[in-house]
């Protein structure tokens, strides 16, 4: 133990990390000698701890048990009967569960690399704009759904200018933009994309400068904001706009 | 041309000549081309959608209600445009993930791509991820706690980053005590793993013994 190592390796929780000292020492998973992982386990901690790494707490409460398991089994007279299942099974369980995880994540990890080879285009502009705009809508939803709906804005602007990666500063502070905006208000429809008042953005600081606007006048109530199921995000005036 | 002529005058001639004694067959044939005909334009204007629709893409059931077939006839259509574009000589294919059907430009295409876009970086999932999303795919509906005895690490962070990206959703709530959220994969999980259903998961390996080679690892 004395030759211990700190390997660079970075372990995906407890059950990573026991899995590999089983695997290092050499120790049979299914006739698991606790003795020796628990041992291992100490040590690993113990180097963790000498080089000032932060042991998370996930990493103590396995510890705790492993610790356990064994003081008690000093214990004169220790009986088992009372245990619903055997500490000890029930550890080589749940390390026989993550591995499978563990090994098909590999497979989850090539699958996933595979499609980014492939590339989809947007949904054809034109076809958005007829999509139906009024409707009921419900004028609300979560952050993850704006995120996501930004996130499809972002990469439609960025797709339909591909080439040019100029970026100038332009120093429009939220205000102005705001004021830009309700200027506009009256000339637009009930209800409008929010890529309409994009229509002069020529840059991502402006990108965002708008869209910082569109949250602060939705939450002045001068407009609403909604995300239908295609990501689109839809506007329209609210109470609050005059 | 004069020699095509004289079959097509020849032709007529038969057709004049055994009008009378083979009319079904005749019939079936033209009925059978109308049906061809009728076919390749629905195929045509299949495509048509899929083009338009891009990376939102189109399942069977709204291509047969916009062209007014049975749903078969719609799944039958994307299948051939499918096949389609698997050959070679074709820089796009068309992929089903989950129940949709969309356009995407081949991999092969990929790094062409990448120097014409000046694409950066694809993204990735981190081991962490990973895990957690293949345990959500085998288990679902499956509830935080549960997620956190297979792994053994806190799962609340994972599970906000993954409802962030979409490839998992909240999928109603156990009976358990405290009735906790339920965790399921959703739609763009198909699609971000190139799955057609769930039932397409990779088989898990088998570590427990009762398989062959499984004590190989130790």
């Amino acid at each position: 133990m004395k030759e211990f190592t700190v390997t660079t390796e970075t372990f995906d929780g407890p059950l990573d990390l026991m899995l590999h000292l089983i695997r290092e020492k050499k120790l049979d998973l299914l006739n698991l000698d606790m003795n020796v992982l628990t041992d291992q386990y100490i040590a690993y901690l113990e180097a963790m701890e000498y080089s000032q790494l932060e042991v998370a707490s996930e990493y103590l409460v396995e510890l705790a048990g492993l610790i356990e398991y064994k003081s008690r089994r000093l214990l004169p007279g220790f009986k088992e009967e009372e245990e619903e299942e055997d500490p000890k099974e029930r550890l080589v369980r749940r390390l026989l569960e993550y591995q499978q995880f563990k090994e098909v994540s590999d497979d989850f990890r090539r699958l996933y690399e595979g499609r980014q080879m492939l590339l989809g285009k947007p949904l054809a502009q034109e076809a958005e704009q007829w999509m139906n705009s009024t409707g009921d809508m419900k004028y609300s939803g979560t952050p993850y759904e704006l995120m996501k709906a930004m996130k499809k804005c972002l990469m439609r602007m960025r797709l339909s200018r591909p080439i040019e990666t100029k970026y100038t500063v332009s120093e429009l502070s939220m205000e102005d933009r705001e004021v830009e905006i309700r200027a506009r208000l009256d000339r637009l429809p009930d209800t409008f994309t929010f890529e309409t008042l994009l229509d002069d953005v020529k840059d991502l600081p402006k990108f965002i400068v708008t869209f910082l606007s569109v949250l602060d006048l939705a939450r002045l109530h001068i407009l609403y904001f909604s995300v239908d199921e295609s990501d689109t995000i839809w506007l329209k005036r609210g109470t609050g706009y005059e | 041309m004069s020699e095509n002529r004289i079959e097509e005058d020849n032709a007529v001639f038969l057709d004049a000549d055994y009008d009378d004694e083979e009319p079904a067959e005749e019939k079936e044939t033209d009925l059978q081309a109308e049906q061809e005909a009728i076919d390749e334009q629905l195929r045509a204007a299949a495509e048509g959608l899929l083009f338009l629709t891009g990376d939102e893409g189109i399942t069977a059931g709204m291509l047969a209600e916009v062209l007014e077939i049975s749903e078969e006839k719609a799944e039958n259509l994307l299948e051939g445009l499918q096949v389609y574009y698997l050959n070679d000589a074709r820089g796009i294919e068309i992929a089903r993930y989950g129940r949709t059907y969309k356009f995407l430009s081949k991999a092969f295409v990929h790094p062409y791509a990448k120097k014409l876009f000046q694409l950066g970086k694809t993204s990735v999932l981190s081991q962490a991820a990973l895990e957690t999303l293949a345990i959500i795919a085998y288990k679902q509906p499956i509830t935080r706690a549960e997620i956190e005895e297979i792994r053994g690490v806190g799962a609340e962070m994972m599970l906000r980053k993954l409802l962030a990206r979409n490839l998992i959703k909240e999928d109603g709530r156990s009976e358990a005590p405290g009735r906790p959220i339920l965790y399921a994969v959703t739609e763009e999980f198909m699609d971000a793993f190139q799955m057609l259903s769930l039932e397409e998961l990779p088989e898990l390996p088998d570590f427990a013994g009762d398989g062959e080679g499984s004590d190989e690892l130790f």
